[in-house]
């Protein structure tokens, strides 16, 4: 109730700031290449205010902007990109000429991504200054900035990133061009990238980047790096954040330059490290919640008119804690967790960091390189990923420094690539990827392993084309992938068993766009995708960390437990078909984009409630990974209303709807609805300062009205003494306890830039301003802790 | 695309799948043996005054597996006698004499972190009376053994049947590194074990 009336409030505060003003002014243009032929199909952004494609002609127009400053960019396939500063106080026309890009010194790779989301009809970007504003935050964290992008979580320091309501294996992140391939099987595993590499991050929304995999069932996160340097000098920055919760440090830095006298050529270095000790709710510590982080990387290159290679190499490593309090190893153990008002072993503030505790190392090394031919571009591109992750419980004393799970998964993935760009009409590209992985369970953890070895190999064909067509552009993709696995691992007897198979399948997308004058966009997709199974559902045995429930994969027996051969299941691939359509406008200065969508997956995976099993450390719940129809439906709403040049407001909805079809039931764990609405001040130049800005934004996340059954731990004890069903003999979805209520959360910001050779940011923050107690349902900590309080972030940059 | 560039492609897309069947003999994973998996408990009863022991025992034949839990019947007590109870745990995928196949010497190794707890109902015993100290730590349970800080381990305790009589008897082993204090309850820690046995008393 408070929660509303504070909401309420807020919009009412809103008008105060409004100011009468002109906004009827227009920016108009005409981009064009180097010989003034106009280019057809370049993006040209301004922000604020949104993003439009050139016509025929080379044209954009904005209308119905205000007097203040602005920021364009404009891009183009093949061409460097532009960007330009401009306080508008008049109407005005530019004609704007690209330089190809082959001229300069450029990153092909990152040209090519940023050319191919654009082709992705539903697409959102964080770019630098929001990445900035953002800085210290981990790359899950951080994308939940982004609309329809949520996370699920375990603890204040591991996000998973949730597209449209689903993740794992069903989300593909690229990052520098890589699939980034990790053990993303474990809602508790975190990607492994340091977000600080990154100059923007963009979010597809619509499986439309088909090139990058046929498997993304429900979009692809984009992480693209700066451009190395176009001349010689050395430049760079140096980051430092510190936070009040958890009392963390972060510093980040970055060298990049070209090389004197050998033109063509350019480095980049860049390096983080992170530490951060026990989080704090706002009445108790979150002891053992703490992390270490060291990622570096570097990259050099060479480029000139028609031919460039790039080598670069990463390196990601973190050592993160896991909330003592969330150790359980018996239903018992669990409902006293539930009970419990401070979770147990809590105590003072510390850095140690003891089990349970996870070890994730991961390093990258990326080769590629292109050549322009007479016929089109050639693009080669070699990555090469060994991932490593450790896990440790809390296990009798001479285990303690012993991992219970150790795996090792190398990962090469290889691809060729051509491209043909016929300015005027249309653009094609052909392509092979091929990808090798091998997982190995390191030796020595005395445990059976959660997970058995493996070794895929996948290989993949597709063609991608657009058009125009009239006013319409079109766009189309159609792609085969095959994977083949040879599984070998050990039962739950600790008996040796195998199993190979393959799969293999088309996927297709299709999407139309149309812009109107730069005040109207419209654009709509359909897409399927369809996804190998990952070996974790189909081979999986045992607990995992704060679970307190025993998972199995598909594949075992149901009464024996055995590994049974795929060919005895029924097991179908998850196929699915996803529709998204968007409409932006600009009213005045007011602008909105809306999007809707619907994806139905086929023969969805997920763990399904079984039943219960009795050992000796007492009864469990048991799930098993089981196959439905699924059908996410939902709306991501933005509004932004320039109220002065000085003041904006904005407002912004993410609904989500999921429905188990098959069983007429929830899934559990899906994001809530959010609703949130934040004003902007900027100074434009105030006091001499640069970028001077101040911000709030209060954020509403409902209860999740749609999650399942609740059967309380108690009615699994009771059944352990009195031998009835908890289960109640149906295999509805549970869960152990309800869904968290709604909240509310204030943050606030400001900051500013000065300096003019060097310059220097300086940004506060403070999150959860109100100190509010809650509890977010994707959290898997939700059974045991509330989430962290109050947060004070500081950062400055100093950029050379 | 020219008929030349599909068909380098197409080659290099047969080439990878030709790779795909020859490049997959990996080494076979070596078996892990698992010596923190307790398989077995065994509950052996011994008389003070001489004579043949109780033995009762629970097997899990499957670990974490879908079967339950199998035990070989009810604790049978003779009315007035006292006996010594002592637990063994047994980890049966690890071999027999090896390091971790005897649980119970590992617990008694780490004492401090580890305690057992008990519930009993029908009053099946006169000592101690009462129903155990899984509800309330303060209750009686007699242990003969304790841990270098002096706190109760109870691998080792005693007990007195009381009159003929029928009842449930419980016993929980806890892990409570760090944790484990003088009034360190059942809900302190991980639960390593925790079975309900059937006992008579005639």
């Amino acid at each position: 109730m408070t929660s509303r009336v504070l909401l309420i409030a807020f919009l009412l505060l809103l008008p105060f700031g409004v100011i009468a003003q002109d906004c009827s002014l227009t920016f108009s243009g005409t981009v064009t290449d180097e010989k003034g032929q106009p280019l057809v199909g370049a993006y040209v952004i301004m922000s604020p205010g949104g993003g439009q494609v050139t016509d025929v002609e080379g044209r954009f127009l904005f209308a119905n902007l205000c007097s203040r400053k602005y920021h364009i960019e404009i891009r183009f396939l093949g061409y460097a990109e532009q960007q330009i500063d401009k306080v508008l106080t008049q109407s005005e026309e530019l004609s704007i000429k690209l330089v190809p890009e082959a001229l300069q010194l450029q990153e092909i790779v990152v040209q090519e991504e940023l050319a191919h989301t654009e082709h992705a009809v539903n697409y959102s970007r964080l770019n630098q200054q929001i990445l900035e504003e953002l800085a210290g935050k981990s790359l899950g964290e951080t994308l939940k900035e982004v609309p329809g992008v949520s996370s699920i979580q375990a603890g204040p320091g591991i996000f998973k990133p949730v597209i449209h309501g689903v993740h794992s294996q069903r989300v593909l992140i690229l990052n520098h061009g890589i699939r980034q391939e990790g053990q993303q099987w474990g809602a508790e595993h975190a990607p492994e990238i340091d977000p600080f590499m990154a100059s923007n991050i963009t979010v597809i929304k619509d499986a439309a980047a088909i090139k990058y995999g046929g498997d993304a069932l429900g979009g692809v996160i984009v992480v693209n790096p700066p451009q190395l340097p176009t001349s010689s000098g050395v430049g760079g920055y140096l980051n430092a954040v510190g936070t009040s919760n958890g009392r963390s440090g972060t510093l980040s830095g970055m060298l990049e330059g070209g090389l004197d006298g050998f033109t063509g050529w350019g480095w980049r270095a860049q390096g983080t490290v992170k530490r951060a000790g026990d989080f704090f709710t706002p009445d108790y510590q979150l002891t053992n919640t703490g992390f270490r982080e060291v990622d570096y990387s570097a990259s050099v290159g060479f480029h000139d008119d028609s031919k460039g290679f790039e080598v670069f190499f990463s390196h990601f490593e973190t050592d993160l804690g896991i909330l003592r309090g969330t150790a359980v190893s018996s239903i018992e153990d669990l409902r006293a967790a539930m009970d419990r008002d401070t979770p147990q072993g809590t105590q003072p503030f510390s850095y140690d960091i003891s089990e349970p505790r996870q070890e994730v190392s991961h390093n990258l090394l990326k080769l590629n390189a292109h050549y322009q031919g007479e016929e089109g571009e050639w693009r080669l591109q070699y990555g090469f990923q060994e991932n490593k992750r450790k896990e440790f419980d809390i296990r009798r004393g001479s285990l303690e420094n012993t991992p219970s799970i150790n795996l090792s998964l190398n990962t090469h993935t290889f691809e060729l690539e051509w491209e043909k760009i016929e300015l005027t009409h249309k653009h094609l590209c052909f392509g092979m990827s091929a990808m090798y992985q091998s997982n190995q369970n390191i030796f020595g953890t005395q445990r059976i392993p959660f997970i058995p070895n493996y070794s895929s190999l996948s290989s993949g064909l597709f063609a991608v084309a657009d058009w125009e067509l009239g006013k319409w552009l079109l766009d189309a993709g159609v792609r085969y992938d095959y994977r083949a696995y040879q599984v070998k691992g050990f039962d739950f007897k600790n008996t040796f068993y195998t199993g190979a198979f393959q799969f293999n399948n088309f996927s297709a997308t299709m999407g139309v766009s149309r812009q109107w004058n730069g005040s109207k966009r419209f654009s709509s997709s359909v897409s399927t995708a369809w996804r190998p199974p990952h070996v974790a559902e189909l081979y999986s045995v045992g607990t995992h960390q704060s679970a307190a429930a025993i998972e199995y994969g598909l594949l075992l027996n149901d009464s024996t437990n055995e590994v049974m051969d795929i060919d005895a299941v029924n097991f179908q691939a998850e196929k699915a078909v996803k529709w998204v359509s968007s409409y932006s406008r600009k009213f005045g200065h007011v602008s909105m984009e809306a999007a809707a969508y619907a994806n139905y997956i086929f023969n969805y995976i997920y763990l399904r409630a079984q039943g219960v099993t009795e050992t000796l450390r007492g009864v469990y719940p048991y799930f098993k990974y089981s196959q439905t129809d699924a059908l996410f439906v939902g709306a991501d709403w933005e509004w932004e209303w320039e109220v002065t040049p000085h003041w904006t407001a904005d407002a912004k909805a993410s609904l989500l709807r999921v429905s188990d079809v098959t069983n007429n039931d929830y899934l559990i764990s899906i994001p809530s609805n959010q609703y949130q609405v934040g004003i902007r001040w900027e100074g434009h130049d105030q006091l001499g300062l640069d970028g001077l800005y101040a911000s709030a934004r209060l954020r509403y996340v409902d209860q999740q009205r749609r999650a399942p059954r609740v059967i309380a731990v108690d009615r699994f004890i009771q059944s352990g003494t009195d031998g009835s069903d908890p289960l109640d003999g149906s295999s509805a979805n549970f869960d152990f306890m309800a869904a968290p209520g709604a909240y509310f959360l204030l943050n606030a910001s400001a900051g500013f830039r000065t300096g003019k050779k060097v310059k220097y940011d300086l940004r506060v923050s403070v999150d959860n301003a109100l100190n509010n107690p809650y509890r977010e349902y994707t959290n898997r900590f939700r059974y045991y802790a509330d989430e962290i309080g109050r947060n004070f972030i500081i950062s400055f940059k100093c950029t050379f | 695309m020219n008929h030349k560039s599909v068909r380098v492609l197409f080659l290099v897309f047969v080439f990878g799948l030709v790779i795909s069947f020859t490049s997959c003999n990996e080494e076979d994973p070596q078996k892990e043996d698992v010596p923190e998996l307790i398989t077995q408990a065994k509950l052996t009863f011994t008389p003070s005054g001489g004579g043949v022991p109780v033995e009762v025992t629970a097997t899990d034949p499957d670990g974490e597996g879908v079967q339950d839990i199998e035990v070989d019947g009810a604790i049978n007590l003779a009315a007035g006698v006292t006996y010594t109870l002592t637990i063994g745990l047994i980890n049966g995928l690890a071999d027999p004499g090896s390091e971790g196949y005897d649980i119970g010497k590992e617990v008694e190794e780490e004492g401090d972190e580890h305690m057992f707890f008990f519930a009993w109902t029908g009053n099946v015993f006169a000592d101690p009376a009462g129903n155990g100290n899984i509800d309330n730590r303060g209750d009686a349970v007699n242990y003969a053994d304790e841990d270098e800080s002096g706190f109760p381990i109870g691998l080792m305790t005693t007990w007195t049947a009381g009159p003929s009589s029928s009842g449930t008897f419980r016993v929980v082993l806890k892990h409570q590194p760090d944790l484990k204090t003088s009034t360190s309850s059942v809900d302190v820690g991980e639960t390593d074990l925790d079975i309900t046995f059937e006992v008579s008393v005639n």
